[in-house]
């Protein structure tokens, strides 16, 4: 297992190595001038360049300047904001925050929902059922969702008036930041405002935790009737049921621990198609997170923040990409005996 | 006289009509066929049946409701955009840019990542591990982001949206026939067929090109819809096809300003994209489900 | 009272082909405390046979019969929920594939102690412990040595003579009257399946378990029968006392089968042809009408095609309309006797 351990993490270092490598070349091919696309400083001093030259080696050759480059976004340097003129290191931790508690109350959705109706319809004998659920997940899978987006807010936020359609919270409350993540900082926020602001961010989230839950919904419920299907008709299943055990039992202990492994692996391989479909909401509902932050950089020409908001958005589906899998391995005997048989 | 028939023959049918035999029995999967079929001709034809060209403007009839509402006309059938642009004819001019385009990029995917991926499924060892974590660190840029970057190197643009989706979906290509390849590759039958002595490109072609032709076509299918909502998405943040174009998610993103006064200039173009999305999706999984006994 | 009795059994599947008769017409009698064989090719129902009787069908059967009676009630007339009632205490089954018939991402103990019958007398924080205990008595019983290393592993860990093991340990933890054996020993070597059938024959005497084994090695199931029901394509050929249908089988097919055993005694027919029925068996969607043995039977002849009843004589029921056999058969029904 720690073997295994070490392969993992060395997976991760590679592929963040390669991925330094990729931005680290595009970044020669914006179409600004090289020191204003590594630093974001315009027109700087001469002091400044000299101190550019030196930080980023840019007098030597290829392969110094890629170390010099990845020891400064190491250390957490990625420029200063073309726009804003602040570091985008600063901006970046405020929006991912953002952009972390919208994905994970989305998928907080997608699978509560997501896995029980993937059983429902799987071992529903009805047909009518059966396609109507799946009818709901194709469209859900097609429905574009920027006009899913629209359409929502169109419905809920304007003709009916029931929630607010975009931010995070009412401009009204001013929350401190503690952890950054806004409804755990309302938690803490010592105030009679607080639980009015806790319905506010809740009302809030509601739109774009939907919207952004509808493709991971339908792949959870897609993927869960499918693996629940192939396993109902096992021999362990049906040894089970010799056994005597009710139909509730057979599904919750054996049916349904061995249907997750794969939709635990398909969660991994949708982080990417997630994140971008998490991008279209944040600019619809004007979340403001990496998605939005990102795309307004893109509109104003914003060059360190698109390579800052590229860079972690990567690096963050690659660790949860590689931390999936090793869950997935940790979970799932079956996969410790292939581990064992390659080694 | 045709001679009698005592026995009943029994005929076990070609694995190509046994796809297609059980494709053609699910209705839906073989509508979404036909829609696809459809949708093809308009990509090709569509300008020439549209009744006015995508950038007519009409000055007498500006947000005009589709013509099932009273206030609707037939000449213009879904009704027009605040221009007096008739939004019919702007989806069957947009369909060859939405449609065609993802067609062609997904085929230039395809190619590409067929070349690349089954030579570096046929390699072994450190060359083709280094393979592989390029392309996680590829695959770990989501497809908008990746788009993203290439619309900052280019600037936006219809053009730089072919590269842009290209070079996004590519590695996932690559990636899904690399993976096939090489799970093929532990197989006891490519064993045996190396047992008889056939070199590399025999067992390629005659043993594993056979078995991942149900993956490429399963990838097929999914890299279209993704391609198609790529496209429209990228239209849509206006990165990608620019205003006038009829390109349809630049068509939702115009329509935008009047969301509350014309919400058909909004919603029209959008359930272009789901139809078209579907239909996809309901061909794939039908063949999915149609291959699904001879893949396992 | 026979402990099972089942007449006129058909089950019915449908396939793409069009709904096929995989078992046609099917009587079994089995009576309490003794060993049934069920000899056939693979292919020939017997496992449909054995999931029918225990209620486990598959998603696209539909089984008819004229009675399933079972210690005087009748199987086909109970709810779901009394048939598992019933799968969980009076009958059991043990399947052709031990590993997997056992979940792979769960313990084997766990799997067994869920098995394992509730003490009722015990307070119900206690009966978690009770179980394990049974549980590990049972393993015991069944000849596994170490008990804890077997509980603590994952099925694919352990080998297939232990998994079945474990898996008729789990079967007979509930004091089952009828324990059905579907291939017990399919792929395993010899001094496995010796133990396997050692430990079925055990459990047979000490607990008064009736089995029903199923194989397609006539040796094994000479040995170890009490009585012997030998199918075919979906259809019973022959059934009667094991000694009594070795020593002469009426119908063809059990002959053929008998024939087919190499003959090692008689040195001066070394080298000889290897009697064996023409052809082979037919699949499952080109079945002939009538009896299906008919187009392989040495014996066919025109009346063959309309399928023969199960006549009996003295207490061996055969299906054939000229059995080998001097006396005129009389097509007596069944049910008389």
């Amino acid at each position: 297992m720690a073997r295994y351990l070490a392969r993992r993490l060395n997976l991760f270092f590679a592929t963040s190595l390669v991925l330094f490598v990729v931005m680290f070349s595009v970044t020669a091919k914006f179409p600004v001038d090289h020191t204003v696309a590594l630093t974001g400083i315009h027109a700087p001093t001469a002091e400044e360049q000299a101190s550019i030259n030196e930080a980023y080696r840019l007098d030597k050759g290829q392969v110094s300047q890629f170390i010099a480059y990845l020891e400064q976004r190491l250390s957490g340097n990625l420029g200063i904001s073309v726009t804003s003129q602040n570091p985008v290191f600063n901006e970046l931790t405020a929006v991912l925050s953002a952009s972390f508690e919208l994905a994970f109350v989305a998928g907080a959705i997608a699978l509560l929902l997501g896995i029980p109706l993937g059983v429902l319809a799987s071992l529903s004998k009805h047909k009518i059922t059966q396609h109507t659920i799946m009818a709901i997940t194709l469209t859900g899978y097609s429905i574009p969702v920027f006009w899913l987006g629209l359409s929502l807010s169109l419905w809920f936020g304007v003709r009916l008036g029931w929630l607010p359609i975009s931010g995070q919270i009412n401009l009204l409350y001013e929350i401190k930041p503690v952890t950054g993540f806004l409804l755990i900082d309302i938690l803490l926020w010592d105030s009679r405002y607080a639980w009015s602001a806790f319905v506010d961010a809740l009302q809030h989230i509601v739109l774009p935790a939907v919207t952004l839950a509808v493709l991971p919904f339908t792949v959870v419920v897609r993927i869960t009737r499918s693996a629940m299907m192939s396993i109902m008709e096992k021999t362990y299943i049906k040894a089970a049921e010799a056994r005597g055990l009710r139909t509730y039992t057979i599904v919750m202990r054996h049916a349904l621990p061995n249907a997750f492994i794969p939709v635990l692996k398909n969660l991994g391989l949708m982080l990417g198609a997630f994140a971008s479909y998490a991008i279209v909401v944040e600019v619809i509902f004007s979340w403001p997170g990496v998605g939005a932050w990102l795309v307004s950089g893109i509109y104003q020409r914003d060059y360190t923040v698109i390579q800052g908001g590229i860079l972690a958005v990567a690096l963050i589906i690659i660790f949860l990409s590689i931390l999936i899998e090793v869950l997935h391995t940790a979970i799932n005997p079956l996969s410790r005996k292939e581990l064992y048989a390659a080694h | 006289m045709p001679p009698i028939k005592i026995y009943q023959v029994g005929h076990i049918p070609s694995p190509l009509r046994r796809i297609w035999n059980a494709f053609t029995d699910n209705p839906f999967a073989f509508a979404g066929f036909w829609a696809i079929c459809c949708l093809i001709l308009l990509a090709l034809f569509g300008p020439l049946i549209a009744p006015f060209s995508a950038a007519h403007q009409d000055p007498q009839a500006l947000l005009l409701p589709p013509s099932w509402d009273p206030a609707g006309t037939v000449e213009h059938f879904l009704g027009t955009d605040d221009l007096g642009r008739d939004i019919f004819s702007r989806l069957l001019h947009g369909a060859h840019l939405t449609f065609g385009m993802a067609l062609a990029i997904v085929a230039t995917a395809l190619v590409i990542g067929f070349v690349i991926g089954s030579i570096s499924g046929m390699m072994t060892g450190l060359k083709s591990s280094i393979l592989s974590h390029l392309l996680d660190a590829l695959l770990s840029i989501p497809s908008l982001l990746m788009a993203i970057l290439v619309v900052a190197v280019t600037g936006p643009g219809l053009s730089n949206v072919f590269w842009a989706v290209g070079i996004a979906l590519t590695p996932q290509f690559v990636r899904a026939i690399h993976q096939a390849v090489h799970e093929e590759l532990q197989k006891e039958y490519v064993t045996a067929a190396r047992l008889d002595g056939a070199n590399p490109l025999q067992i390629f072609w005659y043993v594993i090109l056979p078995n991942i032709l149900d993956t490429m076509i399963i990838q097929t299918t999914l890299g279209i819809s993704a391609a198609i909502l790529d496209i429209a998405a990228l239209g849509f943040l206006n990165l990608g096809a620019q205003a006038p174009s009829p390109e349809w998610g630049a068509m939702v993103a115009q329509g935008l300003d009047n969301l509350l006064t014309a919400p058909w200039t909004v919603t029209i173009p959008g359930v272009a994209i789901l139809c078209c999305v579907l239909a996809i999706n309901l061909v794939g999984d039908g063949l999915r489900s149609a291959l699904s006994p001879i893949r396992h | 009272m026979p402990l099972l009795d089942i007449r006129n059994l058909t089950i019915e599947l449908d396939t793409p082909h069009g709904r096929v008769k995989a078992l046609e017409r099917v009587s079994l009698t089995l009576n309490p405390g003794e060993i049934h064989g069920l000899l056939g090719e693979s292919g020939s129902g017997r496992t449909l046979l054995a999931k029918a009787i225990m209620g486990i069908p598959g998603h696209n059967w539909t089984i008819q019969a004229d009675r399933m009676m079972w210690d005087g009630q009748n199987l086909l007339d109970m709810s779901t929920k009394a048939r598992r009632a019933l799968m969980g205490s009076e009958m059991a089954m043990i399947f052709q594939d031990p590993i997997s018939s056992l979940d792979p991402t769960i313990v084997v103990g766990v799997q067994i102690i869920e098995a394992m019958p509730e003490n009722k007398a015990l307070p119900w924080w206690r009966r978690e412990q009770d179980k394990r205990k049974t549980a590990r008595q049972w393993l015991h019983k069944v000849g596994i040595k170490e008990t804890q290393k077997v509980m603590s592993s994952y099925a694919w860990e352990l080998s297939d003579g232990e998994c079945q093991k474990v898996m008729i340990a789990i079967a007979v933890a509930n004091q089952p009257r009828l324990l059905i054996a579907d291939e017990p020993t399919n792929s395993m070597e010899v001094r496995t399946q010796a133990q396997i059938f050692r430990l079925l024959s055990k459990l047979n005497q000490l607990h008064n378990v009736s089995i029903l084994l199923i194989s397609h090695e006539l040796e094994n199931l000479s040995l170890w029968c009490d009585r012997l029901s030998v199918m075919y394509s979906g259809q019973i050929m022959e059934s009667g006392p094991t000694a009594d249908v070795i020593a002469q089988p009426y119908h063809p097919y059990t002959k053929a089968i008998l024939d087919n055993i190499p003959d090692y005694s008689n040195p001066e027919l070394h080298k000889t042809m290897m009697q064996t029925l023409r052809g082979s068996a037919p699949s499952l969607q080109h079945q002939p009408i009538g009896c299906r043995l008919g187009p392989r039977c040495p014996q066919a002849q025109k009346h063959c095609v309309n399928q023969p009843k199960l006549s009996h004589h003295k207490d061996r029921y055969f299906a054939c309309h000229f059995p080998y056999y001097n006396e005129p058969s009389h097509d007596e029904p069944l049910t008389k006797s």
